[in-house]
């Protein structure tokens, strides 16, 4: 794989896309990125991110049945594809590779922090 | 909104009311949608992305530019016409637009309404809009009007002569809108000697401190400026430049219900028709003017007078927004004509098919050459679609184009066009987004209309057919291209026969004898200033030697002169209008008006003062033989007698015929009947050189008059001016045939190319098996000049027709049975056709056969 073309705000929601596994649409996102980094964004922004993924082919997404909390109206859940999960793997090899080069005493002792 | 974006937006609102107040999650809710609007998320357009549209367009304007750039001489030819005609289109849309804004600045335009006497006299009587306002509901308000006039206003030392003045009741501001930079509008023109000052006036006066407030001296009384408003916008039909108040006098306050003497607007409250107030005029006019009006007539009862088959009186509203266009001659200052603005949008229209006319031509003509083109984009899967709208894309590029250009040279026309049309407009008038809106709309239609033909023909051709070179026959198309040429030779001879009539006449009328001399005629204005000095100032210039005579009027030949009724003295009664003028005694000799009869009034003779000499139409009317000595009256014991007959004069304009005409005496000091002065003008016959004797007169008038500047116009030149407006429709029409020429020329041209381009074959042919260049030439010609002869059947009996209505209009006119007339526009029209046609047919007949013949 040669360039990622993933930006900083399109991997977090890939990542909670593939969290959510199977149980991924607007709003789950949007909850599931509040509780866990405790950023606020607003709705639309996660919805461009997800159009933007899946036109990236990184996520797919099917309509799922109608259920009385909205209205009647339906949701569109979202699951990542091979090239989407293949990508976050990329990401995070190459991220892990680049950690473990820094030099010092703590080195692999720290967290992983997602940023 | 799509179905999954809405139920998101739901679904956050429905969490939020759980640990948020409702408005809260209200407001986010909203914030929420209106973050969500992109054109994607918005059901039916979830597919824009997906259409290939915009890159489709990108390759229609790629290889429209190539197309165009390939066929630089006919898109030179195309969008220059074009172009000229949009740019004639602009400027008359500019003026349309223009006269038709006129008065609607104004608040409640709709509701105002200026009266008029009976159906369209302009004067009205003092007391009429206060009456009315106390006796009908309907009317909310009402101003009375004077003006315009011109007034010299002393200012410390200095002295101004300013024109558009008009006097004014206080409810001015009530019915028109004025925005006042100073003074209080509700104060301003209630006491006399107040005066109302727009801001460039003010500025004038006072360049340097505030106007308000300040004291003017006018005929040596002092007015007070209790006002300043911003200029009035250009599009009114009653710009002023001052406004003052009416002084307390009796005429002004009560004045009588027969002596008209103001313009009177009023404002209807909302809803009231002008029909029902109309109604309610005629008991109205029966209540107040009747009874006054039978002292005048001698009937015991406006009942009787009625009976007696006198006209009733009665008021008529006309509405404000129509004077400027509709009613001219009741428009205080403006000079529109609805009239005008058909016939430039005539032009216009004219003009501009003309250009759309080479435009279609010239696509269509092309047409068989890209045929080939339309055959491979069929073949390679072009839709029938696609293929229209490549066409129209380059024609909206041809007309994109031409309107660049067309405003770039309406531009630099702008100042013929304003003399033409009489108006002020400027650059930045004529680049304002509304005007460019309209043009810009235009444009899109033209290139629509113009292009939509070759469009559909063309893209409905077979590509096998298209691909073998085996057009449809260009029958048809050959057919409507050669209608179309014969319909622009037609206009064209239609607007050269117009120019040719219109002067015709006016050189007609230049030549017409006039039955006085009107050259050397130096008529003075305002000598009633001169009050008291009037006789010594005409005793002073009639001493100078090249002064012949001088005569003292009340009003002057060309300028308009009022008329007065008479009645005769017999048994049956007749009466009828006389056309009045008040004058000296030497009037004759001044004017050159021959005597017939009788004598001239003398000033010395006291007997003279009820003596009045008539002109042969007056004696016509009256029908007696022996004329001399009979009476008429004005009534109330008012009675003259004639004592000479001059031989007919024109005193106005050749449209219209003379009138019955009565000259009254006016003393030497320019008294008219007892005090009364009515001096207004002195007209002197010159004898001697011009220049010098005006500057001698001045110098007289300087020693008598300290505060007025000397004002003259020569009679001449005063007559000139009554045709100035037929003399501006003469140059309309040599400007718009002259332009209707050029552009079709330039169709013909490129047509005549492309024609014989096609033909180049054929012609070598022919060359080889022997025609002469001779022959050759007259033979493309002669297809050419049937077109000229269609078009002239086509604009001979339009042009009959037109110039026979505006001939009308004129009482000594030409005779328009003159084949002269006819045969010349067409022959013109003709010649330049050949002259265009023949020089590229000369060219092709004189070239060398085997060079076409050589290729296949």
């Amino acid at each position: 794989m040669q360039r990622v073309n993933l930006g900083e705000f399109e991997e977090l929601v890939l990542l909670m896309v593939a969290i959510l596994n199977g149980n991924a649409y607007g709003i789950s996102v949007m909850e599931e990125i509040e509780n866990q980094t405790e950023r606020k964004i607003n709705i639309s922004a996660v919805h461009s991110a997800l159009d933007r993924l899946e036109s990236k082919g990184f996520l797919k997404s099917e309509v799922g049945g109608a259920t009385t909390e909205r209205g009647g109206r339906r949701k569109r859940f979202f699951r990542v594809t091979v090239a989407g999960s293949n990508t976050l793997n990329f990401i995070r090899e190459q991220r892990n590779k680049l950690h473990e080069q820094i030099p010092g005493f703590d080195l692999g002792l720290n967290p992983y922090v997602s940023i | 909104m799509l179905e999954i974006i809405e139920g998101d937006a739901y679904e956050l609102f429905y969490k939020r009311i759980k640990t948020e107040s409702v408005r809260s999650a209200k407001r986010k809710f909203w914030w929420d949608i209106l973050r969500f609007f992109r054109l994607k998320y918005i059901k039916g357009l979830e597919d824009i992305n997906s259409l290939n549209n915009i890159a489709m367009f990108k390759n229609y304007f790629k290889i429209s530019v190539r197309s165009l750039l390939r066929q630089k001489f006919f898109s030179i030819i195309n969008i220059t016409g074009l172009s000229l005609g949009l740019a004639a289109c602009l400027l008359i849309v500019l003026y349309i637009s223009n006269e038709l804004s006129y008065d609607n600045y104004h608040k409640d335009v709709n509701q105002i309404y200026r009266v008029a006497n009976g159906q369209a006299g302009n004067w009205t009587p003092a007391r009429l809009g206060i009456q009315s306002k106390m006796d009908f509901p309907e009317i909310e308000e009402f101003v009375r009007l004077s003006g315009p006039y011109d007034q010299t206003f002393k200012v410390g030392n200095q002295l101004f002569k300013e024109s558009r003045g008009f006097s004014a009741d206080s409810s001015f501001h009530r019915l028109f809108t004025v925005q006042f930079l100073e003074g209080n509008p509700d104060q301003a023109l209630n006491a006399p000697n107040s005066i109302v000052l727009t801001n460039t006036l003010a500025k004038k006066f006072f360049p340097n401190e505030s106007a308000y407030g300040q004291v003017v001296q006018v005929n040596g009384n002092s007015i007070k400026i209790t006002g300043v408003v911003a200029d009035p916008p250009k599009n009114t039909h009653f710009r002023f430049s001052f406004i003052e108040s009416y002084p307390n006098e009796d005429w002004a306050t009560i004045g009588n219900w027969t002596g008209n003497n103001f313009f009177t607007y009023v404002k209807l409250v909302k809803g009231a028709s002008k029909e029902a107030v109309e109604e309610k005029y005629l008991d109205f006019a029966a209540k107040y003017v009747g009874p006054e009006m039978v002292k005048y007539s001698g009937h015991s009862s406006y009942e009787e007078y009625l009976k007696d088959g006198g006209t009733a009186r009665a008021f008529t509203l006309k509405p404000m927004k129509d004077l400027h266009l509709y009613y001219p001659h009741m428009a205080l200052g403006s000079s529109g004509n609805i009239n005008n603005v058909y016939v430039f949008s005539a032009v216009a229209f004219f003009i501009l098919i003309i250009a759309c006319v080479n435009f279609m031509n010239l696509s269509t003509a092309r047409s068989s050459a890209r045929s080939k083109e339309v055959g491979m984009r069929k073949v390679l899967g072009s839709l029938r679609k696609q293929l229209i709208y490549q066409f129209l894309v380059e024609s909206m590029l041809i007309s994109l184009s031409a309107l660049i250009l067309a405003v770039l040279f309406a531009s630099l026309s702008l100042n013929f066009f304003n003399q033409l049309a009489n108006r002020e407009f400027t650059i930045s008038d004529l680049l304002a987004l509304d005007t460019m809106i309209k043009l810009l709309v235009l444009v899109l239609v033209v290139g629509l209309l113009a292009g939509s033909y070759p469009a559909f023909y063309l893209s409905g051709f077979q590509p096998i057919k298209a691909l073998k070179g085996e057009v449809k026959s260009a029958g048809g198309n050959a057919f409507l291209r050669k209608g179309l040429v014969a319909f622009q030779f037609a206009i064209s001879i239609f607007l050269v026969l117009c120019t040719l009539v219109v002067f015709n006449q006016l050189q007609f009328i230049g030549k017409q004898e006039l039955g006085l001399n009107p050259a050397q005629v130096l008529v003075i204005k305002n000598t009633d200033k001169l009050g008291e000095k009037l006789g010594a100032f005409k005793n002073q210039i009639s001493q100078n030697p090249n002064v012949s005579s001088v005569v003292v009027t009340n009003q002057y030949l060309s300028g308009g002169i009022s008329n007065y009724g008479y009645r005769t003295m017999e048994e049956n009664v007749r009466a009828n209008d006389f056309i009045n003028l008040f004058s000296s005694d030497e009037f004759l000799e001044t004017v050159g008006v021959q005597l017939l009869e009788g004598r001239f009034f003398s000033n010395e003779l006291a007997s003279d003062s009820a003596s009045i000499v008539i002109n042969e139409k007056a004696k016509a009317w009256l029908g007696y033989d022996e004329v001399i000595g009979k009476r008429l009256s004005r009534g109330d014991g008012e009675d003259y007698t004639i004592v000479g007959v001059v031989k007919d004069f024109n005193f106005s304009s050749l449209k219209s015929e003379i009138e019955p005409f009565i000259f009254r005496r006016m003393g030497k000091d320019g008294r008219i009947q007892g005090s009364w002065k009515a001096a207004n003008y002195v007209l002197v016959r010159v004898i001697g050189d011009y220049q010098s004797t005006v500057k001698q007169i001045e110098g007289a008038w300087k020693n008598q008059v300290a505060d007025e500047p000397f004002d003259f116009v020569f009679l001449e030149d005063s007559f000139h001016q009554l045709y100035e407006e037929d003399r501006r429709f003469g140059t309309l029409f040599t400007a718009s045939s002259g332009l209707a020429i050029a552009i079709a020329c330039l169709g013909l041209f490129a047509l005549a190319a492309f024609t014989l381009e096609r033909r180049l074959k054929e012609i070598a042919v022919r060359k080889v098996l022997g025609a002469s260049v001779q022959s050759l030439t007259m033979l493309v010609l002669s297809d050419f000049t049937k077109l000229v002869f269609i078009g002239a059947i086509l604009a001979i009996p339009v042009g009959y027709w037109v110039m026979n209505g505006w001939l009308a209009s004129f009482a000594y006119q030409i005779n328009l049975n003159n084949p002269l007339l006819f045969l010349a526009p067409v022959l013109l029209v003709a010649i330049i056709a050949w002259l265009t046609v023949g020089f590229q047919s000369m060219k092709t007949a004189l070239g060398n056969p085997i060079k076409a013949l050589r290729s296949e």
